[in-house]
């Protein structure tokens, strides 16, 4: 049997009136690197939050290495690395002592992958976390979630206050961490760039429910913009399966789909008379295809 | 042996998978001479770090090539370029040839062909492709 380190089943969560969740069911086993997309508001702290027994569920279920999220005992929370949006850190502390600090909570702590990580990210460990910029803040919140080589590791936006060299340090981090297959890792962000380099799924979070989870080469293969011409205008939307979107400009229809196979253009021809040119899409593309 | 790292590049945004870009650049490197028979394709762990790519997608690209023939995983050495350019189909490529016919010819006589339909059917099947 598959071993789901994250589960939700038909998670719900409101605020007042407001429904952010409305009923996400996603699984994540073993190993799965996911990129979380959505747009700004669509609930991706808020599952994130849910996930980690930060928040109460209005309904529905969400648990996290085996365990309900709201009773996340510390043998489980031991074998989890968080990253909020906001890195909470102690102002008077130095980031020496924040590392000392957090490292005091965990049995098993590789202190040489942290002085490494702190020295590649350039954080000096006589600095005060006081006056540690955004981006400087969100590295110190990344290497105190990767030193005890978490099992699980959720971030939320990680890449958010990030230059793009940062950028690029922090998934050279997370891959290696990823590299023995056996960690599993959910990340939200806004770069589509960096889910396609360091995710092996990807998954949408819209109108406050999961509208895709794919592995990224199987979507990529799948999701295609489609130009018809020709015809006489024949064609009609009945005879293109996964209809995401649909254009027409004279002579030309835009179509695109979530269920591509190579036969389709040949099948189109031969039932329609209509010549199909096919587009590869990048993940932005796909995104903005299911929205 | 030199190392072959260098050579590679991928674009993220591009809408072609990452695994897909690089089995295309492999082929290409070896169609171009860059590549030869007995170099090593750079390992995983490596490739990955360097191009900051998750090392299961460069994984599954050298085991896509692996399965085509293009390259072998020998022992102590990692995946190596195989003899190509003239040298026909794999004997893997074959297999699978015939794997795909053997299908066909299951279909054709479960729906009544005769030893000259089967053959008749094939021969147009071979004339539509332009061979």
């Amino acid at each position: 049997m598959t071993e789901f380190l994250i589960e939700t089943q038909g998670l719900r969560k409101s605020f007042g009136k407001v429904e952010v969740l409305r009923g996400v069911d996603l699984a994540i086993p073993r190993g799965e690197v996911t990129g979380l997309l959505g747009t700004n508001g669509a609930g991706k702290s808020t599952l994130i939050r849910c996930l980690l027994g930060l928040l109460r569920p209005t309904g529905g279920t969400a648990s996290l290495l085996g365990c309900t999220s709201w009773e996340l005992a510390d043998a489980e929370k031991s074998r989890l690395g968080y990253v909020a949006q906001e890195v909470q850190l102690f102002a008077s502390f130095r980031v020496r002592d924040m590392v000392g600090y957090t490292a005091a909570f965990y049995s098993r702590w590789d202190a040489n992958l942290v002085r490494e990580l702190l020295e590649r990210w350039e954080l000096p460990e006589s600095k005060s976390c006081g006056v540690l910029s955004a981006g400087e803040r969100q590295k110190l919140g990344i290497v105190l979630a990767l030193g005890h080589r978490p099992e699980l590791l959720i971030l939320d936006e990680p890449a958010a206050s990030l230059d793009p060299q940062a950028r690029r340090l922090f998934l050279e981090s997370v891959l290696q961490l990823a590299a023995d297959g056996e960690r599993t890792i959910l990340f939200s962000t806004h770069i589509t760039s960096d889910i396609e380099r360091a995710a092996s799924h990807l998954a949408i979070l819209q109108g406050g429910v999961v509208r895709l989870h794919s592995d990224l080469d199987g979507l990529k293969d799948r999701v295609k913009r489609l130009r018809i011409t020709g015809g006489g205008g024949r064609l009609k939307a009945e005879d293109v399966p996964g209809v995401l979107k649909w254009s027409e400009q004279g002579e030309v229809v835009q179509v695109t789909t979530d269920r591509y196979s190579p036969d389709l253009p040949q099948r189109l021809h031969e039932q329609r008379g209509v010549e199909v040119l096919v587009e590869d899409l990048n993940l932005e593309d796909v995104f903005l295809a299911f929205h | 042996m030199g190392d072959f790292t260098t050579l590679f590049s991928v674009n993220p945004s591009s809408g072609v998978p990452i695994y897909r870009q690089l089995i295309e650049q492999v082929l290409g490197l070896i169609a171009s001479g860059r590549l030869r028979a007995g170099d090593e394709l750079p390992s995983v762990r490596q490739l990955g770090a360097v191009l900051s790519v998750n090392f299961m997608t460069i994984s599954k690209a050298w085991a896509r090539l692996e399965a085509d023939g293009v390259v072998l995983h020998e022992r102590g050495r990692g995946m190596v370029v195989q003899a190509v350019g003239g040298a026909g189909p794999t004997p893997q490529q074959l297999r699978q040839v015939r794997e795909l016919m053997d299908q066909a010819v299951v279909r054709g006589v479960q729906c009544g062909l005769s030893r000259a339909d089967l053959k008749a059917v094939f021969r147009v099947s071979v004339e539509e492709c332009g061979l």
